[in-house]
């Protein structure tokens, strides 16, 4: 009983380290190299790593079995830097009123960071300025299912749903949104 | 039908309408006496021959410039891989990144131009070479990073313009040929380096630009030349004649086709400019040969050789490919690379004589190895089952004809190193299951990215080389347990009903039909064990279990769900179908477990980003795309009972190959008598589908437990990405619960489990700790009385 906590305890660690330094602050998904066998060394704690703690929620609940339990999360992940520099390339465009193009750099950027919310959202805002804005709602009702408890990101959301159905005609819908991020 | 040495052999389809014809004057020419006594029929005779051949230099001027005018180059479509991305914390490993290079034609640790890299260990240095995508231009850089645990770090550009990120150019892996299997890349007069037009007319027609069309000085010497060897070694031709020769002709020597090649040469100087007469001999010249295929032109030659592009050729490279004209395949220099080479330095001599480099130039280049890329580029159909589902979907938006001439540029979505690793998985596992089973075991894996249903991945057989029977995309075959996960999100789906504690019944029973036929479905392993909770029915595939939601929540609503998820196909009505008695390809079961995979957002599978003509001007785009199929909160509860079949349910042996903190979720299938073998699941960053069966539908001792599986973690285990932990979406709370009671309880109690309910519907009874029985009786008096 006892080597089993311990050895859960030694998997929460791995986890831990692994995930951080994965994603870097703010915690993710956990990255798992290939081939690296079932007896996974712990890798040595980084500095500085202490601040922000990963956020993936490895609880043993079943003891009498080595496994974990299923595995969540409670937000999206972290943009990674080139995904940021990629969305600062989008928001250029879009500026400059190439939406499209646009779409192209955060699609890239969506590969990159395929569980961050806000990767959605600016694509969303691009389907928006194009005028698609069924495909709009689609994208900011992904990004929602990836905010998970980060009532920021809800909010940017839900004020990106109000917009589009505001664009859509649907006024009720729309307010409905509105409440929404003002609630959170 | 092709020359191997000697002059350029230009073969076109095109030229055998233009020379049927040519035969009714080959009988009339041949008229002609020389009997003194029948002068005045000689006269008449000239007389007649003269008009016939003004009429036949009509004809043939037609001929010239029909053929010239609508001169247009069937140019097969170029399919590219992927490009690889890097940037600090791209997942990739130093070896699939060394994969990936070579796949591209680059080079190993020489001289640092692009289009070479370095290795040292998990250091890399590359020269990209640079390459213009539609949304921006990659430029050539200098990138140096180290791979550390799969991941890209210390990326810097060393030199070039800097950026966080950058694009490799994409290999190439395919392409869509005309039936005559030409392949070539077009090129503009422009973009030929001066020095390679120079060198070609140093070396094959020096009066290029002088002559017209023929040159009669060059066909004495020639012709000297040919009487003393008593054959014919030496070509006087010119470039025209050489063109007009590949162009219009058929290729045997005879007297009288070198008189309507000389004819045709004049007529064509006479319409045509020389810089456009060169243009087309550029393109059109056959350079060498890659199984069926045939190279043509030197666009393409400097690609398959050096893996360069025409304008970046140095000089040795430019003598290389102009000393190639007299023989592609004697001076073939992958194969004869001594013959090449001295072949190549008599060119750099010719060019130091006619001065259009120094002598010191020229030996230094003499010096030179010949620098050719590994390999060729790609190798011919390297993925058929890929390309097989490319063509499929380009055939929605284009017409074969087109892909086949117009020159048009197919970025897909494979991802090599994916690709790489699927192949080796199913081809590897399969040879150890051998033996196992009766009859030749086959089978088919789909990838796909998680979350924007990029394919990266297909494979269509065991032997993945193998052009065949494509599985991946065409054999259709019952899923088995495959269809669970769809009956209990349905079920799910009414949070009033069903939770993943809801205990569900695992007992025996008999459906009697109408015509009087019994239907009697049994678990797997032939035992029932009275009540189980939801979700440990789901994670262990107990089949009743399954079939009493199934037919509780109904046939209809769950065949809407399978519909809601991308199936296409005709669905059976019948209660078998929730036993997956519905039949599917690979690929479709990858396009519905997308949906499951993500939070309920079905997401249309690609095999394609876009579609460039032949400039790279977009002319269609294929974006990514989400739809909404099922709210995030039940299918967040089918995910725990997928993650939790991996960890204690029928998926748990992918532990024994897969790390253990690759966290995944997945779904088992078997059909009767193991004929199909089925896993589909997925993690953070992927989702794959993996198939084993026979081709003839016969059984098999293996279950989707000890078939699929190990392909699928064999897959999985050489892959490296992120676990899959899904977001706890809106709506969704977590409970510790004691599930066999279906009660809340205490996290430190025994069977205590923390699981996800959607708000609202968690137990409102409680279970306390210490599990006694006594204790667990009263906590469900309590709650009967509640």
């Amino acid at each position: 009983m006892t080597s089993k906590l311990i050895r859960n305890t030694v998997l929460l660690a791995i986890a831990g380290a692994l995930s951080a330094c994965a994603t870097g602050p703010g915690g993710g998904s956990i990255y798992v190299p290939a081939d690296s066998g079932e007896t996974t060394a712990p890798e040595p704690p980084r500095v500085g790593q202490g601040s922000d703690e990963p956020r993936v929620v490895r609880k043993s609940e079943q003891p009498t079995t080595e496994r974990r339990s299923p595995s969540y999360q409670d937000e999206g992940d972290v943009l990674p830097a080139a995904a940021s520099s990629l969305i600062g390339k989008a928001e250029k465009l879009l500026a400059s009123g190439d939406a499209q193009a646009a779409v192209s750099q955060l699609e890239r950027a969506q590969r990159i960071a395929p569980r961050s919310a806000e990767v959605y959202f600016r694509l969303s805002e691009a389907y928006l300025a194009l005028g698609q804005l069924g495909t709009a709602e689609q994208f900011t009702l992904k990004g929602l299912s990836l905010a998970g408890n980060d009532t920021s990101s809800q909010r940017s959301g839900w004020l990106l749903m109000a917009e589009i159905r505001k664009a859509r005609g649907n006024v009720a819908g729309a307010d409905q949104a509105r409440e929404r991020a003002a609630s959170l | 039908m092709r020359c191997r040495i000697g002059h350029p052999i230009l073969y076109n389809p095109g030229m055998k309408k233009s020379t049927s014809p040519k035969k009714t004057p080959r009988k009339r020419s041949g008229t002609g006496s020389s009997k003194p006594w029948f002068w005045r029929l000689l006269i008449r005779v000239s007389l007649i021959g003269l008009v016939l051949l003004a009429g036949w230099t009509v004809y043939l001027d037609a001929v010239v410039t029909s053929r010239f005018e609508g001169r247009r180059f069937e140019v097969p479509s170029r399919v590219f891989a992927r490009p690889l991305e890097l940037y600090n914390g791209a997942s990739v490993s130093a070896g699939s990144l060394q994969r990936e290079l070579e796949l591209s034609g680059y080079r190993a640790g020489t001289s640092g131009s692009a289009g070479t890299y370095r290795r040292s260990g998990g250091r890399f240095e590359i020269h990209t070479r640079g390459f213009r995508f539609t949304d921006g231009e990659e430029p050539r850089r200098r990138l140096s990073l180290s791979i550390f645990g799969d991941r890209v770090q210390e990326f810097a550009v060393l030199e070039g313009p800097s950026s966080p990120i950058v694009r490799l150019e994409p290999a190439q892996i395919g392409g869509i040929y005309p039936a005559h299997k030409e392949d070539r890349v077009l090129v503009q007069l422009e973009e030929v380096p001066q020095l390679f037009r120079n060198t070609l007319m140093a070396v094959e027609d020096r009066q290029f630009y002088d002559h017209f069309g023929v040159a009669p000085l060059s066909i004495a010497r020639a012709m000297l030349a040919n009487i003393r060897a008593g054959g014919i070694v030496q070509g006087g031709s010119t470039l025209t004649q050489q063109l007009v020769k590949n162009f219009f002709l058929t290729r045997d020597q005879t007297l009288l086709r070198k008189g309507n090649e000389a004819l045709m040469s004049l007529l064509l100087e006479l319409h045509y400019e020389k810089d456009d007469i060169l243009e087309t001999y550029i393109n059109e010249v056959y350079v060498g040969q890659a199984g069926t295929r045939a190279i043509h032109g030197f666009g393409l030659a400097s690609q398959f050789y050096f893996g360069e592009s025409i304008d970046d050729l140095n000089s040795q490279q430019i003598a290389m490919l102009v000393g190639l004209v007299k023989g592609p395949s004697y001076y073939n220099p992958r194969r004869h690379p001594d013959r090449a080479r001295s072949r190549r330095n008599l060119v750099l001599g010719v060019m130091a004589d006619s001065g259009l480099i120094t002598e010191q130039e020229a030996s230094r280049a003499q010096g030179q190895p010949l620098g050719i890329s590994a390999k060729a580029s790609y190798s011919e159909n390297r993925y058929p089952a890929y390309i097989d589902l490319v063509r499929r979907h380009l055939s929605r938006d284009y017409r074969q004809e087109d892909l086949q001439s117009e020159g048009l540029r197919i970025f897909t979505t494979l991802n090599p190193a994916i690709q790489y690793a699927a192949e080796f998985s199913v081809s590897d596992t399969l040879k150890s299951m051998d033996g196992r089973s009766e009859g030749k075991l086959e089978s088919a894996m789909v990838v796909t990215s998680r979350d924007s249903g990029e394919v990266l991945a297909l494979v269509g057989g065991r032997d993945p080389q193998f052009a065949g029977f494509n599985r991946a995309v065409d054999a259709k075959r019952p899923i088995g347990s495959l269809v669970k996960p769809f009956i209990y999100l349905t079920a799910l789906q009414n949070p009033d009903k069903y939770t993943l504690v809801t205990p569900v019944e695992d007992k025996a029973f008999s459906l009697v039909f109408d015509d009087g036929r019994r239907w009697e479905p049994k678990n797997y392993d032939e035992e029932e064990r009275g009540e189980v909770p939801l979700h440990r029915a789901l994670s262990r595939s107990y089949n009743l279990p399954a079939v009493r939601v199934g037919l509780n929540v109904g046939i209809e609503a769950v065949k809407t769900t399978l519909q809601n998820f991308g199936v296409t196909g005709g669905i059976s009505d019948y209660p078998s179908m929730l036993l997956g008695s519905v039949s599917m390809t690979p690929v479709t079961v990858a396009q519905i477990y997308q949906g499951l995979a993500t939070s309920g957002f079905n997401t249309p599978l690609r095999t394609i980003r876009q579609v460039t003509d032949a400039g790279g001007e977009a002319l269609s785009r294929y974006s990514l795309k989400v739809d909404q199929v099922a709210d995030s909160a039940s299918v967040h509860l089918v995910q725990y009972a997928m993650q939790e079949a991996m960890q204690e349910g029928t998926g748990r042996s992918v532990y024994r190959t897969v790390p253990d903190a690759l966290t995944l979720a997945g779904k088992t299938g078997t059909t009767d008598d193991g004929r199909d073998s089925w896993f589909a699941g997925f993690s953070g960053d992927l989702l794959a589908v993996s198939w084993v069966g026979r081709d003839d539908n016969g059984p098999t001792s293996l279950s989707g437990a000890t078939g699929a599986l190990p392909v699928w973690a064999r897959f999985m285990s050489r892959v490296p990405q992120h676990g899959f932990s899904p977001v706890v979406p809106d709506g969704v709370a977590y409970h510790w619960v004691n599930s066999e009671q279906a009660a809340l309880t205490d996290e430190g109690c025994e069977n205590a489990r923390f699981m996800p309910f959607i708000v609202g519907s968690e137990p409102d009874i409680e279970a306390s700790c210490g599990g006694s029985i006594e204790r667990r009786v009263r906590g469900w008096f309590e709650g009967l009385f509640e």
